[in-house]
């Protein structure tokens, strides 16, 4: 099956924060907890897919001189959505990812799939690609931010796990904890596809 | 059709349809975001006012208290808690400049004679696991009944009598200080701020 091929490969293989390293800006910055990484994975996923199909429906129209105009504004489209959408029923999510929510726009990993994928490619591998796209860098984004909530905070998604007794590691939570937490998971990722091979 | 015209017609046409879909996601989601404002702003009301059963947000006075870099003036709004008609308390927004990094904003519920009845962070950017600890109930705690009189408004550090928190002294003190800067502008708009009418009764 060629389209379950599509959405396997943005959850390893292809997968835009670990293996592409597309996206960056986002993933370190709000990932100070598991439930900020899902929050902004899934609006992220929501812009994917809705940005892929529109590109993809519109391929044979959009003249390709004006291409990368023509994809940003359907990519900020998308994002002003989600963000109005968020504010109006998420109201504490909002909150949480303040100006990370309209940086989507920018989030070179939409623009990527857009140009790289869902302007070849018919309605539903490119809708199947968005989707991969979004649930591996969703998955990305919670694994990273579960680590860095686990033992920056000592709890997951918001439940103590430690006893009181732990001393939360803070550095994971600042801005270098993102660093390092990131290098570690990326290190181990690679040893495990070596060992594998 | 093959040279700037189409190219501006394309773009054009997908702006157009863009601006269409979001006036119409707009229109749909402007009434809840309003709410949700509103709600923010009374469940702060409440746990820094004392037992009302009034609308305090509908409730207010706005006053002059100064002007901003480009000479506009600011105001602030002090919103009043009644129970039963009679004045239980008043609360205000401050915002402190000075915290660690960027603005912190909070709001304060004082009763009738002038004593803080509580405190709350509405927004801040204070570093997590340090400067973040102004948001902890001890820290915020410690205001409850203070008043402007007899108390030292700055932290033990420097010699006042609000407890610092360990590694973070910066936001702390931006704290103490909006509030009491707050507590003073109450005091010399007392008349004012008890006495009118509201806005909206």
């Amino acid at each position: 099956m060629s389209l379950l091929k599509e959405f396997r490969k943005g959850l390893w293989r292809e997968n835009a924060v670990f293996r592409l390293l597309l996206g960056l800006c986002p993933t370190l910055a709000v990932t100070t907890s598991a439930e900020n990484g899902l929050g902004m994975g899934l609006a992220t996923t929501f812009v994917l897919v809705g940005s892929n199909v529109v590109v993809s429906l519109m391929r044979q129209v959009i003249p390709s001189k004006v291409r990368i105009p023509a994809f940003i504004v359907i990519i900020a489209t998308f994002v002003t959505v989600v963000q109005l959408c968020m504010e109006a029923y998420f109201y504490d999510l909002y909150k949480a990812l303040g100006i990370f929510i309209p940086l989507i726009v920018v989030n070179c990993v939409i623009l990527g799939r857009a140009e790289a994928f869902a302007s070849k490619n018919r309605l539903l591998p490119a809708l199947v690609d968005g989707l991969g796209m979004g649930v591996g860098f969703t998955l990305a984004l919670f694994v990273l931010g579960a680590v860095r909530e686990l033992f920056g905070s000592g709890t997951l998604l918001g439940y103590a796990v430690f006893g009181s007794s732990y001393q939360p590691l803070l550095l994971l939570i600042l801005p270098p904890g993102a660093f390092i937490a990131m290098g570690l998971l990326l290190a181990g990722m690679n040893s495990f596809d070596a060992r594998r091979r | 059709m093959n040279g700037l015209p189409r190219l501006v017609i394309a773009l054009t046409l997908i702006s157009l349809g863009a601006g269409l879909l979001l006036s119409l996601v707009e229109s749909q989601t402007r009434a809840p975001i309003a709410e949700q404002r509103r709600l923010e702003t009374l469940r702060a009301l409440q746990t820094v006012l004392p037992a009302f059963d009034n609308s305090p947000d509908a409730d207010t006075v706005d006053l002059v208290f100064g002007q901003d870099k480009k000479g506009r003036e600011l105001t602030r709004t002090f919103f009043r808690g009644r129970q039963g008609g009679v004045l239980s308390g008043v609360a205000f927004t401050v915002v402190a400049p000075d915290g660690y990094s960027g603005n912190i904003a909070m709001m304060v519920g004082v009763d009738p004679e002038g004593t803080v009845v509580g405190l709350e962070i509405l927004s801040h950017a204070e570093t997590p696991g340090l400067g973040d600890k102004i948001n902890r109930d001890d820290f915020k705690g410690q205001f409850k009944g203070k008043t402007l009189e007899g108390v030292d408004w700055r932290v033990k550090k420097d010699g006042g009598d609000f407890d610092q928190i360990t590694g973070a002294t910066i936001s702390p003190r931006a704290v103490v200080k909006a509030v009491h800067q707050g507590m003073q502008f109450l005091q010399s708009h007392r008349t004012e701020v008890l006495a009118t009418q509201g806005n909206s009764q």
